[in-house]
Parts: C-alpha cells; structure tokens; sequence
C-alpha cells in the first residue's frame, strides 16, 4: 500500500483530479484508495481506448485526467492517443503497470513489454519509467510537465517496484 | 430522412448545448448547417464521440450532447456499458442510425441486419433508451435535454445518404480553444 500511496498522493500534488482505470492486480490497491477517496472522480471502464475518449472530454471540462492501465493497454489505444489527444493537444497521465518486466512470473506478457517503449518513443510521448521507491517523488513534477507542454505522457511502473506493495 | 436533413431539424435544439460531433461526414454536415463554437468536431477517433461527452458531462454541469452515429457506436459498444453505470443526467447520446458507414461510401452496417443499438443499450445498462424516426427525433431530443434529472440514448433510425460536402477547414486547436471559451476556461481568444 505504501508505494500506491505515493503515487497518487504525487499524481493530486500535480493537479490529477480524474481517473480511470482498466484494472491490473498492480493497480488493486491504488484502485482501492481512488474508490474511498471524495476528491477525485474515479471509476473503472472497459477498454482503454474508450478510456482515452473520456478523458479527452473530462480535459475539455477543465480536469485533469489520468488513466491507470497495463502496458498492453497502449497496444488497445494507438489511433484514439494520436488522432484525439495529440491532434488536439490534451494532457493526459498515462499510469502504466509495466507488465512483462523483470520479476514478472507470466510468460506470455512478455511480447508487449518487449516494445511498449519502442511504441511510446514512435508516438513522442514522454516517458516517466519508475523502478525504484525514489524515482516516484518525480511523478508529481512529471504530471505538471504533461499540462505545459500539452500532451499526453506515460509514468512506467516496474513489476518488481509493485508487486511486494502489499 | 437523411443525415443532412435530421442535422438541419436539430440545430436549433443544439445551440445551447455542448456537442460532441462524430468525425466525418456528420461534423462536416453540422458545420456547414451552422457552425458553433459549442460544436467539437471530430477529426479522427472514430468511435468515441459517446466516450468523449460522456468525459465532459461528468467534468462540469453543461448538457452534452455526443451525436454518434450506427457504425461508431458497433466500433466502440464497450463504452454503453460505461454510460449505463456512470453516466449523469447533463449526457444524452444522439445515435443516427442509418445502417450504413455513410463516410466511406455507404457500406451496410449490421443495425440494417441483425443488430438493434436499442436492445444492446438496454443490456448494457443504459436509461431512457428511445428509439425514434427522424420526424420524432427533434421532440425526443428536446425533452432528453429538458430533463435534468435523467441521461438519454436515443436511436434515430433514418434513410442512408449524403450530400457533396468539403471537408471542415479549421485546425484541431482551434476548434479545442473555440468551445473551451464557449465554456469559459480559455480566456486568451
């Protein structure tokens, strides 16, 4: 719980007040404190590129959206980042358990990891990668960049970084 | 009934409303019918015009208005699900429903075989689902706005056809900052 504790409270310290998520067993217990918290919106969706329809539209209501999903979620939303968030130049956190990483015991998760980087450097997007308790103080300041220079960015968090939060 | 001519029937119930404009021929339509800076037009991510006011009606008090239409909707019916959970009393879905993929050449979509939007909205979860003839539409629509203390899928069913139409010369940041001023939030136009 102490390391999805840190992120959120990072991710309000940046402005975040709007979250969704597709969920990954990583992302349980910072689903559960988005869940019993009163002052952020969060709810769950089905897909991830519906995700990245929503918080388009909670970015022209004045929010400042997050979505919290798996690394293969970027895989579900390339066309909706391009021609809706980066075409029009919204903000958006994109807060990614980075499945398939060291530590990771399924196999299978493995191909998505293998090129979510490459993905998230062909579509520009900033990149945030956490693989230790310190890198995570950066998230905050991070969050803000994504408003300054109009864009979606992408916060990596590794397997290992999450998997003992208990 | 065509798109065109729904488009023309409803403009005036829009003015005052934020809409969320499907990409293609639809937002090329309404431009030209009447063009307003309430209006966000899609310029690609076909399929989230619903996923897109249903963000904004649950980020500011504004009604919003996502006109989407048959071929969008069988692209993203994941998101009927989310608006039958979570979506608020400012967001009605207009749904035109012509059973074909009227930007790209009129191909026959499956609402003009098997497929009712009504009953898939109905399942997924959604409210005051209606399903309307294009005469019916203005009424069904003005009384989804009206009422502020209940969202509204409506599924108007039209004829297929278009009219020759250019494509929506502004650019995408333009359109952004336009309706963000309508709303207040871009103060620097």
């Amino acid at each position: 719980m102490k390391i999805s504790k840190i992120i959120i409270d990072n991710l309000k310290k940046g402005g975040v007040d709007f979250y969704l998520s597709v969920p990954c067993k990583l992302l349980a217990n910072m689903i559960d404190i988005l869940e019993n918290d009163k002052d952020v919106y969060y709810s769950a969706v089905p897909r991830e590129e519906e995700g990245m329809g929503i918080c388009a539209g909670a970015y022209l209501g004045n929010k400042f959206p997050c979505i919290m999903m798996q690394n293969t979620g970027i895989g579900n939303s390339v066309n909706a980042i391009v021609s809706l968030l980066q075409l029009y130049q919204m903000p958006v956190v994109f807060l990614i358990s980075y499945r398939g990483t060291p530590g990771e015991p399924v196999g299978a998760q493995g191909g998505m990891a293998k090129i979510t980087e490459d993905i998230l450097q062909t579509l520009r997007i900033p990149m945030l990668h956490c693989s230790s308790e310190n890198d995570l103080e950066k998230i905050s300041t991070f969050s803000k960049h994504a408003k300054v220079v109009e864009s979606p960015v992408a916060i990596l968090c590794d397997f290992n970084l999450m998997k003992d939060d208990k | 009934m065509n798109r065109f001519d729904l488009l023309n029937k409803i403009q005036n119930i829009l003015k005052d409303n934020l809409v969320i404009c499907n990409i293609g021929l639809p937002s090329q339509e309404l431009y030209k019918i009447n063009d307003q800076p309430n209006f966000f037009y899609m310029l690609g991510s076909m399929g989230l015009s619903s996923s897109i006011g249903l963000g904004l009606s649950l980020s500011q008090n504004k009604n919003v208005v996502s006109i989407d239409g048959d071929g969008s909707v069988l692209m993203n019916m994941n998101t009927l699900a989310t608006i039958g959970n979570r979506a608020p009393s400012n967001y009605t879905l207009l749904i035109i429903d012509n059973g074909s993929y009227g930007s790209t050449g009129d191909q026959r979509t499956f609402t003009d075989e098997n497929t009712s939007l009504k009953d898939v909205a109905i399942g997924a979860g959604c409210k005051n689902v209606v399903e309307c003839s294009g005469d019916e539409t203005v009424n069904e629509l003005s009384k989804a706005i009206d009422d502020q203390n209940n969202s509204y899928v409506i599924i108007s069913k039209i004829n297929s056809g278009n009219v020759k139409i250019d494509p929506i010369p502004l650019n995408p940041i333009t359109i952004r900052d336009r309706f963000r001023k309508f709303m207040g939030i871009v103060k620097y136009l």
